[in-house]
């Protein structure tokens, strides 16, 4: 966690909440609380902050920068979904990707305080410039000045992830996770953090898919670290142990300790409840959450939750926090290459689908094949396939029990098969016809 | 020759009385649904005021000009002779159960077995209507009974709001997908 990433003697950096929500307000003070106390302390008011911090997904931000007009002397840390969507609302404000890395959290602050000072000290540009729109300096030829804000580089291991509902988020890096900084004034055209360069990739997909390079089709080991995620560390582990709790002992299971409760009840129906709106619910489950953070307490029924809680079947609950914390990525102790077979297609009218999901789950039904093959075979992303496969395991539709015939079919696919012999020979009548298909899939996609 | 019914690309909807055929018709149809319905005179009405008595009939106007009619079969078994009628040349099943039924795993046993040809031959997916109004049984009973009856692998089935077309066109989705993984929509 973040306690040693300020290094002994330096000053604790006074942060205040500028503009953030009360959910992640409380779970940064509990951060500073439990881990950050010799690195940040929460400033109760502006004045005294040397550094603040701004969400800028929240209405009223430009209102927020107003406030710091009289404090040029403040650094500023912004965070959002969409960094890179914001650097160009905000240029020259460091903007940090949600979820945030926690770990990485308290030494941004000190250089964001660090560097606003030093940016004072010297002739200030940041002090002529309005701060909502400042104008890019005019940097003369030759020039050697540093740029006056950090500079995210993709070679700079930066924040990500924020929580925006993890009491203490343990550092997990996302390489790819949207972090940016607008660009330094000395380079006011650069181009945008390689981390953010992946196509035609949209935002959304990014966020809920990470930008992970595809694996080799072949095994390879070992398997890079940053294509797994441990599901102990996220609310999707708690999850699972209220599941197997409340299935060992017949009763409902809380999951206790977080901002809101969340409860899983298997009987009559299996039922997950919450007061976490959905909202809520996407951060909390791309967020780290130690299993210290919550508990997993016993039930006699699920009245501690509101009658304003949202009832979801477990399945469905489970494939969208699932899917969330995966962004891409597969639970660890997955084994790429090995094949394995859908059970059964999952409610797609009520869960989170990722990019290609249908076609995934249409192949994956009917065929044993691996992650990685079944993203050949489909000419996809491996990411795509990672998260459907992430989401179906903890919504117990993955099979794995293959047969030893199906493993050597799976296994010597072609990696790069051409997406039509995905369909099987019953299936072959079907494409003598596949443009009235396509064209109705077009006139659906874009009518819904 | 085929007769000009069976030479349309068309996409037949099914299912129980009260399933929300007509309904799903009339959310994805691109005009006004051309509907039978005419008031229940037999059991039917306990359980609505009015029923599909020949078909309903909707259309997915393509944007090259061509047709998709969406075709809603009778839901009563006395009618039962349509079904092979209507469904000829068709392109897939979507098959609505009404959770609310008496029993609706048994609703779901005598379509799959009345569409049997018909299935075997294109796909179907199942949208399962009124599991707000009856939890039970869930989407995991319905795929136990498809993979009992044989269905392997078990097609798509969804909890549905018969009334959302988002609902509606996500089993057609499903539908065309299980007909072609490798579909794009080009």
């Amino acid at each position: 966690m973040s306690r040693h990433s300020i290094l002994p003697g330096q000053p604790v950096t006074a942060l205040f909440l500028l503009h953030v929500g009360s959910m992640d307000a409380r779970l940064i003070g509990l951060s500073v609380e439990r881990h950050w106390k010799h690195s940040v302390r929460l400033a109760s008011e502006l004045e005294s902050a040397r550094v603040v911090l701004v969400d800028c997904d929240r209405p009223g931000v430009e209102a927020a920068f107003e406030r710091l007009s009289p404090h040029p002397r403040i650094g500023v840390v912004c965070y959002a979904f969409h960094p890179k969507d914001h650097s160009q609302r905000f240029p020259n404000r460091v903007i940090l990707g949600k979820p945030l890395n926690l770990e990485a959290l308290p030494s941004i602050l000190a250089k964001a305080a660090h560097d606003s000072a030093r940016t004072i000290a010297a002739p200030s540009l940041r002090r002529a410039a309005p701060l909502t729109q400042p104008a890019p300096p005019t940097i003369q030829p030759g020039s050697e000045e540093p740029p006056r804000v950090p500079i995210v580089t993709p070679a700079s291991p930066v924040p990500a992830v924020v929580v925006a509902a993890a009491p203490i988020v343990q550092a997990e890096l996302q390489p790819q996770s949207g972090t940016t900084a607008a660009p330094p004034v000395s380079a006011p055209q650069a181009d945008p953090p390689g981390s953010l360069g992946h196509g035609v990739q949209t935002d959304d997909e990014r966020d809920l898919c990470g930008a992970l390079e595809d694996l080799p089709a072949h095994p390879v080991h070992p398997l890079p670290d940053k294509i797994f995620f441990n599901p102990d560390n996220y609310l999707i582990g708690h999850l699972q142990r209220a599941f197997d709790q409340a299935s060992s002992t017949g009763r409902p299971h809380l999951i206790a300790g977080l901002p809101r409760l969340i409860g899983v009840r298997l009987q009559p129906a299996s039922i997950c409840v919450t007061d976490f709106r959905d909202n809520q619910l996407r951060p909390l489950s791309m967020a780290q959450l130690p299993q210290t953070t919550a508990r997993i307490v016993s039930a006699s029924t699920l009245s501690h939750i509101s009658n304003h809680g949202t009832t979801w079947t477990t399945e469905d609950f489970f494939w969208n926090v699932a899917a969330w914390a995966a962004r891409g990525r597969l639970p660890e102790g997955t084994d790429p290459y090995q094949p394995v077979r859908l059970r059964a297609w999952p409610n797609f009218t009520k869960v989170f689908m990722s990019p290609h999901a249908l076609r995934i789950v249409a192949l994956w039904v009917r065929t044993w094949a691996s992650p990685i093959d079944v993203a050949a075979r489909l000419g996809i992303p491996q990411r795509y396939v990672f998260s459907v496969y992430a989401s179906a395991r903890f919504a117990g539709l993955i099979d794995a029990r293959k047969p030893r015939a199906a493993t050597v079919e799976a296994r010597t696919a072609t990696p790069t098969q051409p997406t039509t012999n995905a369909a099987p020979p019953a299936q072959q009548q079907q494409q003598q016809r596949p443009s009235i298909l396509s064209r109705i899939l077009r006139k659906l996609l874009n009518a819904v | 020759m085929r007769s000009e019914r069976a030479r349309h690309n068309k996409i037949i909807f099914s299912g129980t009385v009260g399933a929300g055929k007509s309904t799903a018709i009339a959310a994805l149809s691109d005009i006004p649904p051309v509907s039978t319905e005419a008031v229940a005179s037999d059991e039917t009405a306990k359980l609505k005021r009015t029923t599909t008595v020949a078909m309903d009939y909707g259309v997915l106007n393509l944007p090259d000009g061509e047709k998709v009619m969406l075709y809603g079969t009778p839901g009563q078994e006395r009618f039962s002779f349509m079904w092979d009628i209507l469904s000829e040349g068709g392109i897939g099943l979507v098959l609505l159960i009404n959770n609310a039924n008496p029993d609706p795993l048994a609703d779901l046993q005598g379509y799959l077995s009345a569409f049997k040809d018909f299935i075997s031959s294109t796909a179907v997916a199942i949208g399962v209507t009124h599991m707000d109004s009856s939890e039970t049984p869930n989407l995991e009973n319905y795929r136990a009974k498809l993979a009992e009856l044989g269905h392997h692998p078990i097609p798509a089935i969804f909890r549905v709001d018969a009334r959302s077309r988002d609902d509606v066109a996500m089993l057609v989705k499903a539908l065309l997908y299980t007909l072609n993984p490798g579909l794009i929509d080009a």
